[in-house]
């Protein structure tokens, strides 16, 4: 009750605040006029009286003070009242609170964007029962590190330990698979899984099934389970979808169920699996015949198992150390191939716990997720030290406004409590700034087209870590100088004597602050210009071949049903009708797209090149014709042509690159190559034709195009499913009729790609593009921080110096030498800055070309290697310059154009 | 006046309840009577009255109103609560033990 009664009396008179001070006033009035009437009565005249009761009553005012306070009110009272007058000083101060604002909220609004990302690649965590029973398996390489690679054959020999393991499942790495649905082709993400999947992860199926052990046959009628994500958000979460069959790379397949909620994929970083598929319909699946027609599986599989109850982790390794040698006895084959997934006998058993992708892509991955935060952070750091200029510089030009106000009554920790609320209240407002920012940034992030679908959602747990530091520095910076003003001697803050000594200390905090933008941004726009770098790079990249004129269409004929025979018919049509368009110049058959090629690890016949005889090439499906069309000069020797068929011997043609580094020669014909998984493809070089610059480019940083090396269509064992065509009209045009003639064929037949060649060059260079545009963004964000700080600091010297300028010039001082003096400063700011910056970035080049020289132990992950460019760094520091002496400008220019007159006046 | 005592600090709450216990007052007939009934002994700063009022108010020990004072102006009149009856019970008992205490301390010594 008495609490109830407290809060209404509270909240009434926060709501009453009126009435209560009218109240309390004609109280109190009263009282005094009560015993002015009483002195009156007594003889005292009638003023006296008023006197006298007035001395005996004491200070209204002070009165009214703590009859507030009893009531409990103040504290709300004195919070509404400083929280308007926060607002009022901050819309007086529009121009420091716009760049306060802006700073703040561009710091956290990028940090929390990218930091959602990295969390949703690198951190998020999978929901699995019993996760601490959980271990994740791999063969190891010679050197004892685990492969990505465990052989299917091994994953059997794995399972049978059934003492040791309660369940043991295989799944391969995400596989890009297109299907049908509703006549139009759509990108999807498979995963080929054992039966076991679920039993291991301990989950159970949203709707419907998993696939059991009699789907898991080889042969078997197609079945999948789809993703619980992609059901919901592409068939919109309709039940009656399990049952129905879709067309996988043109297969029919029925759903059997859904996956369970929430569950994205086995390696969950960001890439959602849409399909689940027998490990089985893996052949089926590809064209590819080396895999298609392997006596095993043949794909890179995740192994994971269900620790029995009880067992450990220790005891589970020591059982795989004895299947290690076993494995290596059995299939003696395996164990003796060389190259890049030669196996060694070990085995590694990890707790899945402690894997994220894979025990040495994680290394890398956190590498790469590190720099990221680490550029991000950067920018925080500008911006938090900018804040902190802009507060230092504001409260030391308050000085005279505390003082004033201390003079006048006003108590230390209510100036104090007045600045607070002002830092919190700019800090409030970039925090919301931050989030608008933060939310449109990962809009537009995922709109933009990159090869890798990454689900993000925005870390709400980060965007309050950035806010609060946002507070942290906001009241840090805030109170510090508001605790020093008020520490104020008064007299001369009041006199402004201007002749306080002029600061000649150069390490003063402002300054560190200032020197440290200057050089985080000359940092981030070196980083900027590894990136630009590598873009020009790919854009200078002769391509090689005609690009003008010429377009593609590609189809895929399994989803209409054709047999292998009626295919090659089909294509040759297309050909020929594609051939007679008027203006068509050249045309040629190819399988996939001209700037897509298989990675592939060949062996080269009697190598004398620099890399050895097992090495990584693109191969690449061409038919005769391809060189015409993308007018690419031969060398040496001949290209396809009718000659070359399914039944004569392999041939091949290479690039002079191909010929130099593999081969050890120009002139490699008459050489031979085979796959390295298949001990009789012994192919021929029949030609080399001049380098191109085929292959895609987007993932180049991470996976530098190996080697290109073209084989003939028609001895692969797979059709083509890509006309490419040259005309001496519009690519454009040639498109829309290629389609026409396309659809006139068969209209059952979906369109996979149609597009010009210039258009497909374009898509290449998305990754380059994105990540020099984000470090482009963040460095020149960079550079508007550090100069909005110069300038502050210059304005702040020059208020404080007008009195100074104002003797100078009166005594005869150019403009020049007053601008001179106050840029000299500034100069010797921007210029430590700069400096400190350029080494810096030549440090991280050098730690970029030192990480990307190593061999990081997984696959071909190498780092892109930048060149120290030293003109491009002078440049940039050029341009730091040239934006902080600008900034600086202003201000000095203000100075100069000073009247001495009322500078001297200034006060 | 020498002779007049400031109220001990913590009395003052129980002073004023103890003064409008038997009929509403406001706040300048509380400081006379209080005077008048000390026999001019005990003063009461009027600094500390008006926020002890407001103050017993907002604990809900008392209510004001405003009212027609004996000069027919508005004042307002102090009342005390049920709950500060009861508060004024417990608080005339601790000042007598209090007091008690303090006497015998002094009559020993």
């Amino acid at each position: 009750m008495r609490i109830w009664h407290i809060l209404r009396s509270r909240a009434r008179s926060v709501l009453l605040r009126d009435r209560r001070e009218a109240d309390l006033t004609e109280e109190l009035q009263f009282h005094i006029d009560r015993e002015t009437d009483r002195l009156h009565a007594r003889g005292v005249p009638i003023e006296a009286a008023r006197q006298q009761a007035r001395r005996t009553f004491g200070g209204v005012e002070q009165i009214k003070d703590v009859c507030r306070d009893a009531r409990g009110t103040a504290i709300l009272d004195t919070l509404v009242r400083d929280t308007r007058y926060g607002l009022r000083r901050l819309v007086r101060d529009w121009r420091f609170t716009v760049a306060g604002v802006l700073i703040l909220g561009l710091a956290i609004g990028s940090i929390t964007a990218m930091f959602s990302v990295v969390n949703a690649v690198l951190f998020r965590q999978q929901a699995v029962a019993e996760p601490d029973r959980l271990v994740n398996i791999y063969q190891n390489d010679r050197a004892g590190q685990p492969l990505v690679v465990t052989t299917y054959a091994a994953y059997v020999e794995m399972a049978a330990y059934t003492d040791i393991f309660a369940a043991t499942m295989a799944a391969s790495i995400p596989n890009p698979v297109r299907y049908l649905d509703d006549g139009a082709i759509r990108d999807a993400v498979a995963e080929y899984s054992t039966a076991t999947y679920l039993d291991v992860l301990g989950l159970r199926p949203s709707i419907g099934r998993w696939f059991d052990k009699t789907e898991e046959r080889r042969g078997a009628p197609l079945v999948a389970v789809l993703g619980y994500q992609t059901w919901t958000s592409v068939f919109r979460a309709d039940p009656s979808i399990v049952g129905r069959i879709v067309r996988i790379e043109g297969l029919p397949v029925t759903i059997v169920g859904i996956g369970p909620v929430n569950h994205r994929a086995t390696v969950d970083i960001g890439l959602g699996t849409d399909f689940w598929l027998p490990i089985t319909a893996l052949p089926a699946m590809t064209a590819v015949p080396a895999i298609r027609d392997a006596p095993t599986i043949l794909a890179p599989l995740v192994v994971k198992a269900r620790l029995r109850q009880g067992v450990t982790v220790t005891q589970a390794k020591a059982a795989m150390d004895v299947l290690g040698p076993r494995l290596a006895a059995e299939f003696p084959e395996e164990y003796r191939r060389e190259g890049e997934f030669a196996l060694g006998t070990g085995i590694t058993v990890v707790a899945s716990t402690r894997v994220r992708v894979h025990p040495q892509a994680d290394k890398a991955m956190m590498a790469l997720a590190s720099l990221v935060l680490v550029i991000v952070g950067l920018v925080l750091a500008i911006a938090c030290s900018n804040l902190a200029t802009l507060l230092l510089v504001r409260g030391a030009t308050r000085a005279k406004e505390i003082a004033v106000r201390l003079a006048i009554g006003a108590t230390r920790s209510q100036i104090v409590r007045h600045l607070l609320i002002e830092s919190l209240l700019l800090s409030l407002a970039g925090g919301v700034a931050g989030c608008l920012l933060a939310g449109w940034g990962l809009q537009t992030l995922q709109r933009i087209d990159l090869p890798v679908r990454v689900d993000v959602t925005l870390d709400s747990r980060v965007l309050a870590f950035t806010i609060a530091l946002s507070l942290v520095t906001g009241v840090a910076f805030g109170l510090a100088p508001a605790l020093k003003a008020t520490r104020v001697d008064l007299l001369p803050s009041l006199r402004d004597e201007g002749l306080q000594p002029i600061d000649h200390r150069r390490l003063t905090l402002k300054n560190a602050l200032i020197v440290v933008q200057v050089a985080v941004s000359v940092l981030l726009l070196g980083g900027t210009s590894i990136f630009l770098q590598q873009l020009a790079a790919t854009r200078a990249l002769r391509a090689g071949y005609a690009v003008d004129g010429v377009a593609m269409i590609e189809t895929d004929v399994r989803f209409a049903g054709y047999s292998a025979a009626a295919a090659e018919n089909l294509y040759r049509e297309l050909l020929r009708r594609i051939a007679i368009i008027p203006g068509v110049q050249s045309a040629a058959l190819l399988r996939g797209l001209p700037m897509q090629n298989n990675s592939v690890t060949i062996v080269v016949d009697g190598a004398t090149g620099t890399a050895g005889s097992t090495v990584k090439a693109g191969m690449l499906d061409a038919g005769p014709g391809f060189f015409d069309t993308l007018r690419i000069p031969l060398l040496y020797g001949r290209t396809f042509d009718a000659r070359d068929r399914a039944n004569t011997p392999r041939v091949a043609v290479i690039t002079e690159r191909t010929a130099r580094e593999y081969f050890g020669t120009l002139n490699a014909v008459g050489r031979r190559f085979r796959l390295e998984n298949d001990p009789s493809s012994w192919t021929e070089v029949i030609g080399v034709v001049r380098e191109t610059g085929t292959g895609r480019f987007d993932d180049d940083v991470l996976d530098p195009v190996p080697p290109p090396i073209y084989v003939s269509y028609t001895q692969s064992g797979a059709p083509p499913t890509t006309v490419l065509a040259r005309t001496s009209g519009d690519a454009a045009a040639l498109v829309a009729a290629m389609r026409r003639e396309l659809r006139a064929m068969d209209a059952t037949l979906p369109v996979m790609t149609a597009k010009t060649m210039r258009r497909e060059l374009e898509e290449s260079q998305a990754v380059p593009k994105a990540v020099a545009m984000f470090l482009g963004v963040l460095g020149g964000l960079g550079l508007v921080l550090a100069s909005i700080g110069l300038y502050a600091v210059v304005a702040f010297a020059v208020a404080r110096r007008s009195r100074e300028i104002g003797i100078r010039m009166a005594l005869g001082a150019s403009r020049q030498q007053v601008v001179w003096s106050v840029a000299r400063g500034v100069a010797g700011l921007i210029g430590v800055g700069t400096g400190v910056g350029l080494i810096l970035s030549v440090i991280a080049m050098l730690a970029l070309r030192a990480v990307g020289s190593r061999d990081t132990g997984i696959g071909n992950i190498a780092v892109y290697r930048p060149e120290i460019d030293p003109v491009t760094l002078l440049a940039i520091a050029g341009v730091m310059a040239l934006v902080g002496v600008a900034a600086a400008c202003v201000p000095a220019r203000r100075a100069a154009r000073l009247d001495p007159l009322v500078a001297l006046r200034h006060e | 006046m020498s002779d007049q005592t400031d109220v001990l600090p913590g009395t003052l709450d129980l002073l004023i309840m103890r003064t409008i216990a038997f009929e509403p007052m406001h706040g300048w007939a509380i400081a006379q009577r209080i005077h008048q009934i000390s026999n001019d002994l005990l003063r009461i700063q009027q600094g500390s009255l008006y926020p002890a009022l407001h103050r017993l108010e907002h604990q809900g020990w008392i209510t004001a109103e405003w009212g027609a004072s004996d000069n027919n102006r508005r004042a307002r009149f102090y009342a005390l609560t049920r709950a500060g009856r009861r508060q004024l019970t417990t608080e005339v008992a601790k000042w007598e033990r209090l007091s008690a205490g303090v006497n015998l301390v002094l009559q020993r010594t």
